[in-house]
């Protein structure tokens, strides 16, 4: 358990390996993890994940959400052509701007490029998916004004030839304003897709953001009554503490966020002893739209265990 | 007693707030429209246009011949005209200060005079004659864009930024400003004392004098002389006093010393060396004087005046000329009592060396501005207009063959650009050299900066000192206490101009010059003595009170405090011109007015017994706006103090400080700083020298520079792409309007040491978040060129594109399109061209001949883009100049990304450069998932002690949470008890330290760390522009050693004190390596014999021989240093030693 | 003169048509040919600016 005092934290790192208490062999076994380890999801969304995961170790953890954000492959719009832009936004600035825009395409569905800066004919179909923008900002004849925003809808699938790309590559969200127009000024524009990682831009991760918490704990040491029961209770969030007999009970430490109010009060002091647990992750995951969460948080299981593998297979001197 | 118990009591319930004056910052917007910060250029100029010109026409109004007696040219009216395009006027005549900008043409008006002159035996009445063009400064009243400030439609007809603050002037497309001047007050007296006892009193008046005079004695002497520059010795006082009409010997006495001991004895002295000259009457007196003074004058065609009539002369114009003399009876007695105050000052001074006056103190400075400089410029070209007019008109005249009666206005069109060429270059330059006035003055304006916002509007508020950055005095220098509430207290530079370039507060007003008439005649009711009936033993009475107007002493009273009190109430009530000041001086018993012009002074709520004139009441009608700032001054609620008059008051600061020993009470503390100052959030819990660097710092950061900045081509503008308005602002930010134009964004910070890349100030990026665009900014250049014309009709002009055998352009013409021009939106790299200009080889002029225009005349001098990195093509501008040659304009842009060495700063004088990018996935992390976009060193914070910024932290996260933006505001802004509170609300820690997660090992780490967002500048050194590097390269010409500079590849100097080093460490060769062998080594032959070089093949010329000639290495410069001595027959003959 | 060994610039691609250029207060197409004096031909002003060409010009989305 992570301790938390009142101006620093301690324990923070896992005691389990071998050789840290002399005598005593805590190697890793993969029956004891399998029966210590759980998984609970408390959210599960097409968008947005909650979950914990219990009895796993922080390196694991870490590693998941690194590579959430960072190495599962999605596709975003990596070169742009420009053949009209009258707008106020500049060339490269809507084109920055193009590549941020989430995209609603199955990463399965496109070939890895290998040097996509450098190699303009290894576009193809099966790397590659083509978008269009085309807007032209006019004035009606009543006076008012047609397509004064440009938002992502306006970005349209361009299949290549002989490309069947199912389902449709579309956007996640269409109401991303990309850039404001006046009558007069016009759009023309085409840009291509491709696949690549977080690590690379920001544009290919995936997720919003995917990280965790840990599990907060709140020891009550010794009693607590009356008016400063009160006071306890409101050191933390609604739903916390609840008071019953007149003394305060932890009901819902899940829902702390760990503010370490009760701290500061010199009444409470030697009372109350607030800790999280070193390996209950409380995991929230965030997805762009191109996959579910669920999708993306196996995808980062798959991609460890790859690394695992090609680990396994160098051979050592 | 029933009207208590009713619900509503006057007005108010009971469960309404006490009165209190809490929003008595209402009064600065309102303050600030009518008298803003850009306000004083704009209403000198205003001044300048509207009534000095017109009084600078009366002093030269009448243009006689000395040909023809009957000839005369009067002027009857000037006026300056809306401004104009100077070519062909079709339809619309007027033009807007944007188009003189992309144009290179100057934003002037034409100066129309009406005359009245002879025409052989008639007079003609012509009027609206153009006499020159006048450029206009930019919002004054007779500007195009005067009028419509609010009218932001009509602002962006004219593609004119509407926050733009003006008061600059355009001139051949680019912008001037005429800083404002600080100088000595003029016409007072001054006291100094070094070692000796010097007094001096500086005299000048439009009347083109300007000379000083001082009073002089010795310590432990006593002797008094009068000094100046036409005696050509120094005279005694008492010879002076008497010569100046003070007869008696007693009256000198009375008037000098009063009744004092002690002076008398110091002073008696002079009486004997006055004596001793034998000098008695004033006849003796004057005939003295006279013949001591410097380069006798001579009246038009008569003689040189006798000794008497010289000294009555000098006494007259050029001693202490301020002080008018009355002619015509003799009766200098004004003059003679001045000439014995001064000595009574020195007396005083002698007795007392406390007594002298400070010259830094800002109440004896005097500002100077546009206005009057341009009048000085204009009035001195005007005249020589004149002469030169006359000069032509009598040439004309005195031929005797004349086809037609002579008209005179002919050649007055010939003069005419005498005017405008004058003015424009004067502003182009920045040298006011002016024949009248002897003066010569360079770096009077300076090119608007327009790196920010705030360096536009932070220059306006400049004021330049007239201490020309000698190094030694550090009184100008330093901070004065008298600069509280008129002159920032943070903004100054640092280096050579530190104390001496400061910058205007808020609040601040320059006064202008009011008639001193009906100051006197107020004077003469409130029961003031004239002094000219005043005798000498009631002047020095100490409890009779001098009266001062600007430094001449007018009367006397005998109730100073009632005449104080009584002055004060007549211009609370108007009666008297709101800015003249009047203030009481103990340590000379004397009242002092002051109605000059160039002081500057500050808006106050006057308090009576205890209690602030301003009711919330009026605070109300302000808010509904029905009240103006003026309407405060009329109902005597605020009045103006200058800095004199401030230290005659007690002042507080809150109103809750108010008691009844207060006279006035501040209208917002935190006006005390500038508008740069105003960036910076918390303030006041700041070391104070971190706030100056910010102040220096913010008109570097990069941000919005205007609304128009995309349609402006600059030679170098710096834009950011996304800029954000900062989380923790101050009430200055929300009146300077800096929220609409920022120059920043709101970086999430964690204070923490990460990575080791961010020692020493460096700071550690996100990489994603910078992917997402933060820090992104543009920089845009200009290019330009104009097609010139030559004497032989030919003009340059443009190629096309030259193609290669598949019909493509080369690769350098890649961008260019038919007309020679690159494409707008093209990529240019290293090497490309952009304008393919062609130059036409000069064939011998043939004027008349019309050649034949072949292609194999004209040489290609093309434009090319030269830097590493490439740049797109934003726009290219056609147009025509003020000579209608073709004008060609091409802005490029570059957008950047933050990269290792980019500068970045907070606004607490924190600046540091990025160290390294680090992943977005092994940032820390919170419990929310947030990761910062910035780490900083939390080692910058104990040495600096910038708590402003921890409170901006804490304030911006509170902010952030809540969804309102905090203020920072001097002694004020948001609480910080306020801002915990809703930090726990939201489940925050209290102190903004919350737990996060190494992003690298995925535990907690052990402390928690200090984060939230800080409002971040990007700063305009970037190390694309820096980064530099040469191997081997160019040399110059003259001296064989490597250039200079990063344009021209140069090297990077060994200087003295690098030298210095390396000799501490006895490395002599490295000294021969880096010094000559890497630098200019030549070999040279020798002769032994002679000593000097020689030539070639080893024969030295001189001494006809071979045998002694030697092989040595030198550096060129030392051959070069050689030649030139030879050349000048000086032998260094080199003596080798074995 | 003839730096590189190739055809010379051909007169007729700079003459051809009139390059479009866009007046800077009426945003009126002005097309101009050499040697014509700079100037929009319906309102006067004379500050044009080049209009930008449809070439295909290439971003990275970076």
């Amino acid at each position: 358990m992570v301790d938390i005092h009142r101006d620093y934290v301690s324990n923070v790192s896992s005691t389990d390996f071998p050789g840290n208490f002399p005598g005593e062999d805590h190697a890793w076994d993969l029956e004891k993890f399998k029966s210590n380890f759980n998984v609970s999801i408390s959210q599960l969304t097409e968008r947005t994940s909650n979950f914990d995961l219990i009895g796993i170790d922080t390196s694991f953890a870490n590693a998941f959400r690194r590579i959430m954000i960072a190495e599962v492959p999605s596709v975003a719009i990596e070169k742009v052509f420009i053949e009209q832009n009258t707008s106020v936004i500049q060339d490269e600035v809507l084109a920055s701007r193009l590549g941020l825009v989430p995209l609603l395409v199955n990463p399965d569905s496109l070939d890895w490029m290998v040097d996509p800066l450098h190699l303009n004919e290894a576009h193809n179909v099966e790397n590659t998916v083509a978008f269009s923008l085309q807007v032209k900002c006019e004035r009606n004849s009543d006076g008012t004004i047609k397509n004064e925003n440009v938002y992502a809808k306006d970005l349209k699938f361009v299949p290549f030839e002989g490309q069947t790309i199912s389902p449709e590559p579309t956007v996640a969200y269409e109401d991303i304003l990309i850039a404001k127009l006046r009558p007069g000024q016009e759009i023309s524009l085409t840009c291509w897709a491709i696949l690549g990682v977080g690590s690379d831009h920001a544009k290919f991760s995936p997720v919003a953001t995917a990280s965790y918490r840990l599990m907060p704990q709140i020891s009550i040491l010794k009693d607590i009554e009356g008016e400063d029961a009160i006071k306890f209770q409101k050191c933390f969030p609604n739903g916390v503490v609840d008071i019953v007999d007149g003394k305060p009970k932890v009901v819902d430490p899940r829902k702390d966020t760990v503010s370490r109010e009760v701290l500061r009060h010199p009444e409470f002091e030697g009372k109350v002893k607030l800790g999280r647990r070193r390996d209950h992750f409380i995991f929230n995951i965030e997805s762009t739209g191109a996959m579910t969460p669920a999708e993306i948080f196996l995808k980062s299981v798959a991609a460890l265990r790859e690394k695992a593998t090609v680990l396994q297979s160098c051979k050592l001197e | 007693m029933e009207s208590l118990l009713q619900p509503q009591y006057r007005g108010k319930s009971l469960t309404d707030p006490v009165n209190t004056l809490e929003d008595k910052w209402n009064l600065l917007p309102a303050f600030l429209r009518v008298k803003g910060l850009v306000k004083q250029h704009l209403d000198s100029f205003n001044y300048f246009i509207e009534t000095d010109i017109k009084k600078i026409l009366a002093a030269n109004q009448v243009i006689l011949s000395d040909v023809d007696p009957q000839f005369y040219l009067k002027y009857l009216d000037i006026r300056v005209a809306r401004p104009t395009r100077q070519d062909a006027n079709e339809f619309d005549t007027s033009i807007t200060p944007h188009e003189c900008r992309l144009r290179d043409l100057t934003y002037a008006a034409p100066i129309l005079v009406d005359v009245e002159y002879t025409k052989g035996s008639e007079v003609i009445v012509r009027r609206g004659v153009e006499i020159g063009r006048m450029p206009l400064m930019l919002r004054s009243s007779l500007c195009v864009l005067s009028g419509h400030e609010r009218d932001e439609v009509a602002m962006a007809r004219m593609n004119e930024c509407p926050l733009d603050p003006g008061g600059y002037f355009i001139v051949n497309g680019t912008e001037k400003v005429i800083l404002i001047q600080e100088q000595l007050s003029k016409n007072r007296i001054l006291v100094e004392a070094e070692r000796e006892l010097v007094q001096a009193s500086v005299t000048s008046s439009t009347h083109e004098r300007k000379s000083k005079s001082y009073v002089v004695a010795k310590v432990g002497d006593g002797r008094c002389y009068l000094k100046h520059n036409s005696l050509s010795e120094d005279v005694p006082i008492v010879i002076a006093l008497k010569a100046a009409g003070l007869a008696t010997d007693l009256e000198i006495m009375e008037l000098v010393c009063g009744t004092s001991h002690k002076y008398q004895e110091l002073f008696s002295i002079n009486f004997e060396e006055c004596a001793k000259l034998g000098v008695r009457t004033q006849q003796e007196a004057l005939t003295y004087l006279g013949q001591r003074v410097r380069g006798g004058r001579y009246q038009y065609g008569t003689t040189r005046l006798s000794p008497v009539e010289e000294g009555m002369e000098a006494l007259a114009q050029t001693i202490v000329a301020h002080i008018a003399v009355d002619r015509e009876h003799a009766d200098y007695r004004e003059k003679a009592l001045y000439l014995a105050l001064m000595a009574r000052r020195v007396v005083q001074t002698l007795h007392d060396p406390q007594k002298v006056d400070d010259r830094d103190y800002v109440g004896n400075k005097r500002l100077e501005l546009a206005g009057q400089l341009m009048s000085l410029l204009f009035e001195d070209l005007f005249k020589t207009f004149n002469s030169q007019f006359r000069q032509s008109i009598d040439k004309s005249l005195k031929k005797p063959n004349r086809a037609q009666a002579f008209d005179a206005l002919f050649s007055m069109s010939f003069g005419g650009s005498h005017i405008t060429s004058g003015l424009n270059r004067a502003i182009s330059t920045g040298n006011w050299s002016l024949k009248r006035f002897k003066m010569e003055r360079a770096g009077v304006t300076h090119l608007l900066s327009r790196l920010s916002y705030i360096s536009a509007l932070g220059m306006m508020t400049r004021i330049s000192s007239q201490f020309e950055k000698s190094r030694k005095v550090s009184g100008p220098r330093a901070l004065q206490p008298s600069q509280f509430g008129m002159l920032c207290l943070s903004d100054t530079p640092e280096g050579e101009a530190c104390g001496l370039v400061k910058n205007l507060a808020l609040m601040t007003h320059i006064t202008t010059d009011v008639e001193e008439e009906p100051v006197l005649r107020a004077c003469a009711s409130l029961g003031m003595e004239p002094i000219q009936l005043v005798d000498a033993r009631t002047l020095t009475d100490p409890k009779v009170a001098t009266v001062y107007l600007n430094g001449t002493p007018v009367g006397v009273t005998h109730l100073p405090k009632m005449f104080l009190a009584r002055f004060r109430h007549l211009r609370r009530a108007e009666r008297i011109y709101e800015f003249v000041s009047v203030w009481r001086n103990d340590h000379q018993n004397s009242i002092q007015i002051a109605t000059d012009g160039g002081r500057v002074c500050r808006p106050l709520i006057i308090v009576q017994d205890g209690v602030p004139l301003l009711t919330p009441n009026q605070i109300e009608r302000l808010k509904n706006e029905e009240l103006s700032f003026d309407d405060f001054l009329r109902l005597g609620v605020v009045e103006y103090l200058d800095c004199n008059e401030e230290n005659d008051s007690l002042i507080a600061l809150k109103e809750d400080l108010v008691t009844t020993q207060h006279t006035h009470l501040e209208i917002e503390p935190f006006t005390v700083l500038g508008a740069v100052a105003g960036l910076i959030p918390y303030p006041h819990h700041n070391q104070s020298p971190r706030n100056t660097y910010q102040c220096a710092m913010g008109k570097q950061a990069i941000g919005v520079i205007a609304r128009n900045q995309f349609t402006r081509i600059d030679t170098l503008l710096y834009a950011m792409v996304y800029p954000q308005q900062p989380m923790v602002k101050t009430k200055t930010i929300e009146l300077v309007q800096y929220d609409q134009l920022p120059a920043g964004q709101n970086a999430t910070v964690a204070v923490m040491s990460y990575s080791g890349y961010d020692i020493e100030d460096a700071l550690v990026l996100n990489k994603s978040s910078i992917d997402r665009g933060f820090g992104r900014c543009q920089v845009f250049k200009k290019a330009t060129t104009t097609l010139k014309r030559y004497a032989n009709q030919q003009t340059d002009r443009l190629e096309g594109f030259r193609m290669d055998e598949d019909m493509n352009p080369i690769s350098t013409h890649a961008a260019l399109g038919t007309d020679g021009l690159a494409e707008v939106g093209e990529r240019l790299e290293n090497g490309q061209v952009y304008i393919n200009k062609a130059v036409p080889v000069q064939p011998e002029p043939n004027q008349n001949q019309q050649v034949q225009v072949d292609d194999s005349d004209f040489r290609e001098t093309p434009m090319s883009y030269r830097a590493p990195e490439a740049a797109y093509v934003d726009k290219v501008m056609l147009s025509t100049n003020e000579k209608d040659l073709p004008l060609i304009k091409v802005l490029l842009r570059q957008t950047r990304r933050p990269e290792l060495g980019d500068k970045f700063s907070s606004r607490h004088g924190q600046k540091g450069v990025c160290g390294i990018i680090v992943k977005q996935e092994d940032m820390p992390f919170s419990d929310h998932g947030v990761c910062p976009d910035i780490i900083m060193n939390p080692h910058g914070f104990p040495s600096r002690m910038t708590v402003g910024k921890m409170l901006e932290l804490v304030s911006g996260k509170a902010g952030v949470l809540s969804g309102n933006l905090e203020y920072g505001t001097c002694f004020g802004g948001s609480k910080l008890s306020k801002m915990s509170a809703e930090l726990i609300k939201h489940g925050y820690n209290y102190s903004g330290k919350d737990m996060l997660y190494s992003g690298i090992t995925g535990e907690a780490l052990e402390a928690y760390i200090f984060f939230g967002p800080i409002y971040y500048q990007k700063l305009k050194h970037m190390v694309m522009d820096k980064m530099h590097a040469r191997p081997r390269g160019p040399r110059a010409v003259l001296t064989r050693q490597p250039t200079e500079g990063r344009s021209r590849d140069g090297g990077l100097r060994l200087g003295e004190m690098e030298r210095d080093c390396v000799v501490a460490y006895g490395a002599s060769q490295l000294l021969l390596e880096r010094l000559m062998l890497s630098s200019d080594v030549f070999d040279v032959e020798l002769c032994r014999k002679c000593g000097l070089l020689t030539g070639t093949d080893r024969w030295c010329s001189i001494c006809e021989s071979g045998e002694e000639v030697e092989d040595m290495k030198l550096p060129y410069a030392a051959k070069l240093l050689f030649q030139e001595l030879m050349a000048m027959n000086i032998a260094p003959r080199v003596s080798l030693s074995e | 003169m003839n730096r590189e060994s190739f055809v010379p610039p051909s007169a007729g691609v700079s003459r051809q048509n009139g390059v479009r250029y866009l007046c800077a207060s009426c945003a009126a197409q002005v097309s101009l040919t050499k040697g014509e004096p700079v100037r929009c031909k319906e309102c006067g002003h004379r500050v044009l600016y080049k209009e930008r060409s449809r070439r295909v010009i290439q971003f990275e989305a970076r």
